[in-house]
Parts: structure tokens; sequence; C-alpha cells
């Protein structure tokens, strides 16, 4: 296998209408399994969210991440996604979140850090674009002069890579720390005692409606790397459908690090 | 027991265990690292399982190390790193 540039893909687009966040969690395994397989072109899939969610890294522990009673009474739905990495919590209309889903050539031969880097170098220009300074923060934020932008992880699979991304575009920190347990441990090393006051969002930085910000995302993408127009198949969402409610909704899996 | 470790330019480990008749039990290291493949999350509790409480975060590691297939992708977690974390837990646990 040798290094393949973006240009070297046809790129497809997949923005549909919000979905759950167990669907989002299979749609995930689903698409780069096809990418891997060779059924699916290479695909950015702009995520829409049809409900608040906690999303916890494959590794976390459920217990010592989220406050199950918090979440219960803000009617959150707590997922485990496919990937590593930390807990993000998603309100509709307050994140931006993406996937990129790629043959693993993109990335051949790349240190991690490089992967990370080179898979979001069009979100970052994106945001130069839109007055935003940001750069990678190893091993996986992208960050602003005024603080965290985003969260980044990746997962391989077969021989596809999963990249996906949730910007904050808006936060209710306040929320969002009593569904959270994020302990001092976590912060010791990023010269901040407070976890709401490391996010600055996008709407802060832009003033710009949520919208127009992924519209100049994809604009962006499409500019640099190429990119049609997709959808998702009806077998790929039948099988995620699937998957959301026997594996992505069942306690075997959220709970798996319990 | 709980233990954590933030690894220096890494990520955060979180162990939890208890010690029964002077041995690691139940072991859960968890966090937001990253693993490849995911199973080796399971490869790493395994190793630590049974380990004498008094082993030394040297050999901690090393048993994490000898546990692991060939071909595990670590990124912002290190066996070295999990052994601190336990070592935490062991020393200044308090019961979760």
């Amino acid at each position: 296998m040798t290094r393949t540039l973006w240009r070297d893909h046809d790129w497809h687009l997949i923005h549909t209408d919000p979905q759950s966040p167990a669907l989002h969690m299979a749609l995930d395994e689903v698409l780069t399994h096809e990418v891997g397989a060779g059924r699916r072109p290479p695909t950015l899939r702009i995520w829409e969210w049809g409900g608040p969610a906690v999303v916890i890294g494959r590794f976390q522990s459920l217990r010592n991440e989220v406050d199950g009673d918090a979440a219960r009474r803000h009617g959150i739905e707590v997922v485990r996604r496919v990937s590593g990495g930390g807990a993000m919590f998603i309100e509709p209309g307050n994140t931006i979140t993406y996937s990129i889903y790629a043959p693993l050539s993109l990335i051949k031969g790349m240190s991690f850090q490089e992967a990370y880097a080179w898979m979001d170098a069009w979100t970052l220009e994106a945001l130069g674009e839109l007055g935003i300074k940001a750069w990678y923060q190893p091993l996986n934020d992208i960050t602003s002069e005024g603080g965290k932008i985003a969260g980044a992880a990746q997962a391989h699979r077969g021989g596809a890579v999963l990249h996906h991304v949730t910007m904050a575009y808006d936060i209710d920190a306040t929320k969002m720390l009593q569904v959270l347990r994020i302990g001092r441990e976590k912060l010791s090393d990023k010269g901040t005692q407070s976890a709401a006051k490391r996010v600055d969002p996008l709407r802060s930085q832009t003033g710009l409606a949520r919208a127009a910000i992924i519209d100049h995302m994809i604009a962006t993408f499409r500019r640099l790397h190429g990119l049609g127009d997709g959808s998702l198949r009806a077998d790929e969402l039948a099988q995620a459908g699937m998957l959301a409610q026997e594996k992505f909704s069942s306690t075997a899996w959220t709970a798996d690090v319990p | 027991m709980h233990g954590e470790y933030k690894m220096p330019g890494g990520k955060l480990i979180v162990v939890d265990l208890a010690i029964e008749s002077g041995c690691l039990a139940r072991v859960q290291v968890s966090g937001d690292f990253f693993l490849e493949p995911d199973d080796a999350l399971h490869a790493i509790d395994a190793a630590l399982e049974g380990q004498d409480a008094g082993a030394d975060e040297h050999m901690l590691a090393a048993a994490i190390r000898a546990q692991l297939a060939p071909g595990v992708m670590m990124y912002g977690i290190s066996p070295e790193a999990v052994a601190v974390a336990v070592r935490r837990a062991i020393d200044q646990g308090t019961e979760a």
C-alpha cells in the first residue's frame, strides 16, 4: 500500500436530517467498514443531532465519566463511541460534528500525531478564513488563542480510518459540568482549573450562525480536496439502524467499561 | 480503590481495583487514551490481575508489556503510565 493524497480520492458528502445519538455511533461503524471494504467512496459526513447526548470514549469508565442521575434528569442519552478519547457533551445546535471515512493509505506511514493534523488541515484553513487563528494541540485538540475549539478521535478498522471531530459552537457549561465528571487530575497539565474556561466556542468567536459555519467548512473541503454530493444507501441505513438498537443502545456496550 | 495519572504529553489513565490476599483483583483500566485494536484494553486488565500488590512500577509495566500482542498501537498511554496509575490506586487509593 502506497500513500495516497486527498485528490487521489473521489470524496462524497453525507449531510442528512437529525439522527439519534445511537444511530450516529452505528453509522460511524458501518461507514468505516464500507469504505474499508471498498464498497463506498471516501466520505465526509456532517452530523445533525436529534437529541442531547453524552458521548464517551471507547476506553472510558461509564461511572467515572458520567453522572447518570443528572443525565436522566436532563433527558440526555449516554452512548459509547467506537473511538478512544474523552467524553463530549452534546446539545443539538451547540456542536458541529463531522466524520471522515478514508482508506488507510491516506495516512500511510504517518505517526498518530501527524495523522490527526493531516486529517484536519482543511478545518484549520476553514477556521482561518473565518478569522479564527486555530492550530492543532497534540494529541487530539484543535485550539485557539481563546481556548479549545474541538476534539478529534481516530479509529482504524479493516482498511479504513475513521476520523471524527466535535467542535463547540455554543455551550451550556453549567449543564455540562452537572453531567460530566471532570476530575482535577485531568486538568493538571492544562494550565487551568476550570473545564468550562478551557472551551471557547465558535459562536462567540465568529458571530456566525452554525449553519453558515458548516456551509463554509463544506466549501473549503470541496475547494481543497474535491467533494461530490452523496447519500446513505438504504442497506447502510438499515444495518446502522439495527446496530443502533442492538449494540449502541445496549447496556452491554455502553457499560463495557463500567 | 481508585488511582488516576495524567501522562505528561499524553492522556488520563484511570485504574480501579481491589486487593485480595495481597494481589490485585477486579482491575479496570480506563481513560481518554487511544488503543488499536480496542481489545488490547482487556489484555492490559488481564496482565494486571493477580499481580502482587507490592510490585513496583517497573514490574507492573513489564507485566503489561509481556501481555500485549505484537502490533498493538498506543497513543496517549504507555505500560509505564498505567503502572503509575496502578501504584497510585494501591498507595493512596480511596474506596470508589
